[in-house]
């Protein structure tokens, strides 16, 4: 069948150059900020020089590595907030014929769900800072532990839903205690959904740019998406290099970390936002 | 031998919870797991929510709320900047949405064919959505730098030799192009996780009665995944009435103020002017379009359920 072979040649051609398109803003600041200072692409995407100075700039300068440790530290302590309460919540929501209750509660954090928080950021900022927590860890984990809750919730329960009763009810009747039979069948079978939502988390969290904008003001506690922000602002048009460095600095982590788990991580999201 | 975890392990129906034990305390046991989740959730969404409502009606002055009625709301509805905010945010929402929407479908069918490599095609269209806003912007703001720009370079000249960014029509085209660039991930994989649960039958069927590619998406394919459809236009709907981070780095709201979309006017009312009452005044209207949206959502989830589907 030649007409199908090439129709699916030319689908193949198509996609490629669909993925060079979406891939090419990636590789084009990798490529610049492997260059010289001022040379941008002017050699074009493959020729020029090799320089690394900029990554050198910013990892031995002491504002940067600082932003990425702020950001390390209030992400994961936000992620694991999130995924520690979203666990024991979507268990109770998940168990025995639903409830009155458990169907307005999973309504409710559905809803959440889909009201972002952008329209909460005066409010967050009034609190914050009337309660003395601009500028601290303590806000931005609870903010980011707060705000992955709706998904969250409804990524683990869509995984202890497809849990079988069998296996626990299997576990009880071999002379298991209900402790043991969470400890060493539920916990062990849900790990891959906890870490599978933790790392949503932290990805989201990693990126979150507005909420520490809004409550960081002391250079030192600023995160590094704020930290990229800001060179923006202070080297566009003199220093590109640098800042595309500090991009690519930024975006190792939550890429190298989605490669590295893309299908539990596509799984979940499409878990968490269609299974009304 | 009756800890939470017990009862919870034991579901309501379970002899241990019916023997003996009031229905409520089942409840009580759901409630307690839960409360963890809903007090971060009401600390951090609903009560600065209710609390935006009130800062509506009041003025911000030395940390402390002085009520003035509907002063903000006047003086929002009244102020031709809001207007023509509201103007940018749907030209450049719909527009965002509608490509977003079809470039998605598209790839989405493709995909949902027998091709190899899906995952590899999959993997590289999903990176963009994985960048935070800022590093999204910051390199699209960059691609149109006058004199540096590739993009820039290479377009600039096609259009007599304009600085992209420069001119209002390239600025919201450049802020509709990036946040597509980011946004079609998310939507191509709720779409192909939609096409991949419909039959082929029909659509095989209507292919050899001779029903062309469109006659047979318009017919066929999209009321078989309507809902999925629906939550996800209300979804990037939704995301186009609170991106920030993308406005903020690729064109600041400028030139002028042609791409200040309704969170920037919002964001800069409060921030730079110190307008804290007028801010949220304009977060309790966008407040009211997101609830239109996420209703949506949440009416088009059901049926989708009711449909049996995901």
């Amino acid at each position: 069948m030649a007409p199908a072979r090439l129709r699916g040649a030319l689908l193949h051609v198509l996609l490629m150059l669909t993925a060079a398109a979406f891939v090419f803003p990636v590789l084009y600041v990798v490529v610049v900020s492997l260059r010289p200072a001022g040379e941008g692409l002017s050699a074009g995407l493959f020729g020029g020089s090799l320089d690394l100075s900029h990554y050198e700039t910013l990892l031995s300068g002491r504002r940067f590595p600082v932003a990425i440790l702020n950001t390390a530290i209030t992400s994961v302590g936000g992620a694991l907030l999130t995924a520690s309460a979203c666990t024991i919540a979507a268990f109770a929501l998940s168990r025995g014929e639903p409830t009155r209750l458990q169907r307005a509660l999973l309504s409710a954090f559905l809803l959440l769900m889909m009201l972002p928080g952008l329209t909460n950021i005066i409010p967050l900022y009034k609190m914050a800072s009337d309660l003395g927590l601009l500028n601290s860890y303590a806000s931005l984990i609870i903010a980011f532990g707060g705000l992955g809750v709706p998904l969250g919730v409804w990524i683990m329960k869509g995984f202890f839903d497809a849990i079988p009763r069998e296996i626990e009810e299997a576990a009880a009747i071999d002379g298991a205690s209900r402790w043991q039979t969470l400890a060493q069948v539920i916990v062990p079978i849900a790990l891959p959904a906890i870490l599978a939502n933790l790392l949503i988390n932290i990805v989201y969290n990693w990126n979150n740019f507005f909420l520490p904008l809004m409550f960081t003001t002391q250079a030192d506690r600023k995160v590094a998406t704020v930290a990229l922000f800001d060179y923006q602002v202070a080297y566009a048009n003199t220093q590109n290099e640098l800042v595309a460095a500090a991009c690519v600095l930024i975006m190792i982590p939550p890429v190298v970390l989605f490669i590295a788990m893309r299908k539990r991580f596509m799984s979940g999201l499409a878990e968490g936002a269609t299974k009304g | 031998m009756s800890s939470p975890i017990d009862a919870a392990l034991a579901g309501p129906g379970s002899p241990r919870i019916r023997a003996g034990r009031p229905a409520t305390r089942w409840t009580w046991l759901v409630l307690a797991l839960v409360a963890p989740a809903a007090f971060l959730t009401v600390v951090i969404q609903v009560y600065p929510t209710l609390y935006s409502f009130y800062l509506s009606f009041g003025e911000v002055k030395a940390g402390k709320v002085a009520l003035v009625g509907l002063d903000n709301y006047a003086w929002v509805f009244s102020s031709p900047k809001f207007w023509q905010s509201t103007q940018v945010t749907i030209v450049y929402g719909a527009a965002f949405v509608l490509l977003t929407f079809a470039i998605a479908m598209a790839l989405a069918l493709a995909f949902n064919s027998r091709i190899r490599g899906k995952g590899f095609y999959l993997t590289v269209i999903f990176v963009p959505w994985i960048l935070s806003e800022i590093t999204s912007g910051v390199i699209w703001r960059w691609m149109f730098l006058r004199d540096y720009g590739v993009l820039q370079n290479l377009l600039g000249p096609l259009f007599g030799d304009v600085t992209i960014l420069a001119t209002p029509v390239g600025a919201i085209t450049v802020l509709v192009a990036s946040n597509v660039w980011k946004s079609v991930a998310f939507a191509l994989l709720l779409l192909l996780t939609a096409l991949q649960t419909i039959s082929t039958e029909i659509d095989e069927a209507a292919r050899l009665d001779g029903a062309g590619l469109f006659r047979r998406l318009a017919s066929i394919t999209l009321p078989l995944i309507r809902p999925t459809a629906t939550v996800v236009i209300a979804f990037m709907a939704i995301q186009a009435v609170n991106s920030i981070g993308m406005v903020m780095s690729v064109t600041e709201g400028g030139p002028g103020s042609s791409t200040e979309i309704l969170s920037l006017f919002m964001y800069r009312q409060a921030m730079d002017f110190g307008k804290f009452g007028v801010g949220s005044a304009v977060a309790v209207v966008m407040f009211f379009v997101n609830l239109v949206f996420a209703l949506t959502y949440l009416r088009a989830l059901s049926k989708q359920s009711a449909l049996g589907g995901r």
